[in-house]
C-alpha cells in the first residue's frame, strides 16, 4: 500500500510539473518545429543540428524557426528563409544541382558497369567450359573403355 | 587494348586519393557566404554609444568599407582590434557591428546598456579603436539576416550597399595582404 501511494505521488507529481517550454497552437506545428530543428544544420558547431547545439546562432535560429512556425509557415517556407541567409549548407538534405548530381548518378553508373562487366564476361567463360568439360568426358570415356578391354 | 585496361584500377586509385588528399587540406568551414554581391539586408539598429542614432543601409552608401561582427566577450575579436586599428590609420573604413549575446531572462540580468558602453569603451582603450561607429546588433536580426556564424566575421561592402566579400575569422596581416587586400582595392575605385 505504501509503495502503491509512493507510486501514485511520483507519477502525479510528474504529471502536474510538466510544463512546456515552448506553446505550440497545435500538434502539426509542434511536429514541423521538431522536424526542422532536426534537419537544420548549425552554421557554428559543424554536424550538429540546431535542435542538438548551444551556439549563439543555433538559438537564434531555433528562436526565428519557432516564430515563423508560429505564424503558421510552411516547412518549405521556413527552410527557403533559412537557405536564403546561410546557403545550402544549411540543410542536411542537399538539393539537386550540377554539382551535388554526382551522389546519386555515380552509385548507379557503378552498379551498371559492374554488371555489364559481369554480363560480358559470363557471355564467354560457358562456351569455353563446355570444351574443356566434352574433351575431359571423351578423354575419360576412352580411359574407361581401356581398363574394361582389359578385364577378362 | 587488354594492356590499358589493366591500369584502369591504378587510374581510378589514384583520382581517388587526389581527390581524398585535397579533402584532407580543405577547410570545412571555409564555404561562400548566401551574403555575397547581394545588398545589405534592410535594418534599422542604434549607434552602440549614441542610442538616439538610427542607422540603416542607405546611411552607409557611398564608400566601400569593412563590417566587423564583434563582441567584448569573444577573445579573438578582441585580439584582432589591434591590426584592425592598423588599418583604420592606413584609410580603410571600418563599421563595427555589436553582436550581444543572447540573454536567457530566467538566470542573466537585463540587458544593461551604460555597462555594456563602458565595457566596450574599455576594450577599444586598450587594444585600439578601428571603427568609425558601432552599430548594436542587441537582438542579432541583422546578424542573422546576414548568415553570420559566430564573431568574428567581417563583410566588404562597397559603395552601393552590395556585400563583395566575406571572412570567417579573425583579420590578421596575412589574411589582408592575400584575401581582402585585392579586393578592398577593386571595390574602392570609383
Amino acid at each position: 500500500m505504501k509503495y502503491l501511494i509512493a507510486t501514485a505521488i511520483l507519477l502525479l507529481s510528474s504529471a502536474l510539473n510538466a510544463q512546456e517550454l515552448l506553446q505550440f497552437d497545435n500538434d502539426s506545428q509542434r511536429d514541423l518545429y521538431r522536424s526542422l530543428t532536426a534537419e537544420l544544420r548549425c552554421p557554428q558547431c559543424q554536424n550538429q543540428n540546431i535542435a542538438d547545439s548551444n551556439a549563439i546562432v543555433a538559438v537564434d535560429m531555433r528562436q526565428k524557426t519557432y516564430e515563423l512556425v508560429r505564424q503558421g509557415q510552411e516547412r518549405q517556407q521556413v527552410l527557403d528563409y533559412m537557405i536564403n541567409r546561410y546557403g545550402d549548407f544549411v540543410h542536411y538534405q542537399p538539393p539537386l544541382n550540377r554539382y551535388t548530381l554526382w551522389l546519386w548518378v555515380a552509385p548507379v553508373l557503378m552498379l551498371t558497369l559492374l554488371l555489364g562487366t559481369a554480363i560480358y564476361r559470363r557471355s564467354r567463360q560457358p562456351q569455353h567450359n563446355a570444351d574443356t568439360k566434352s574433351e575431359l568426358n571423351t578423354e575419360l570415356d576412352q580411359l574407361i573403355k581401356r581398363y574394361r578391354s582389359k578385364k577378362p | 587494348m587488354r594492356k590499358l585496361f589493366f591500369y584502369v584500377p591504378l587510374v581510378l586509385f589514384l583520382l581517388l586519393t587526389v581527390f581524398l588528399l585535397s579533402g584532407l587540406f580543405s577547410d570545412p568551414r571555409e564555404r561562400e557566404s548566401a551574403s555575397l554581391n547581394r545588398a545589405l539586408p534592410e535594418f534599422a539598429l542604434a549607434d552602440l554609444m549614441q542610442p538616439q542614432q538610427i542607422w540603416t543601409p542607405q546611411q552607409l552608401h557611398g564608400e566601400t568599407f569593412l563590417l566587423n561582427v564583434w563582441g567584448t566577450w569573444c577573445p579573438t575579436c578582441n585580439a584582432e582590434l589591434g591590426y584592425l586599428t592598423e588599418l583604420r590609420k592606413q584609410g580603410v573604413k571600418i563599421v563595427g557591428l555589436y553582436y550581444e549575446l543572447p540573454r536567457d531572462p530566467t538566470f542573466d540580468a537585463p540587458f544593461n546598456l551604460k555597462a555594456l558602453q563602458q565595457d566596450v569603451a574599455q576594450k577599444l582603450q586598450q587594444n585600439g579603436d578601428p571603427y568609425q561607429f558601432n552599430i548594436l546588433d542587441l537582438e542579432r536580426s541583422l546578424s542573422l539576416d546576414l548568415g553570420v556564424s559566430g564573431a568574428p566575421e567581417t563583410f566588404l561592402v562597397d559603395a552601393d550597399g552590395i556585400v563583395r566579400a566575406h571572412h570567417i575569422g579573425d583579420i590578421n596581416p596575412q589574411v589582408w595582404r592575400a584575401k581582402l587586400a585585392p579586393l578592398y582595392q577593386q571595390w574602392s575605385q570609383p
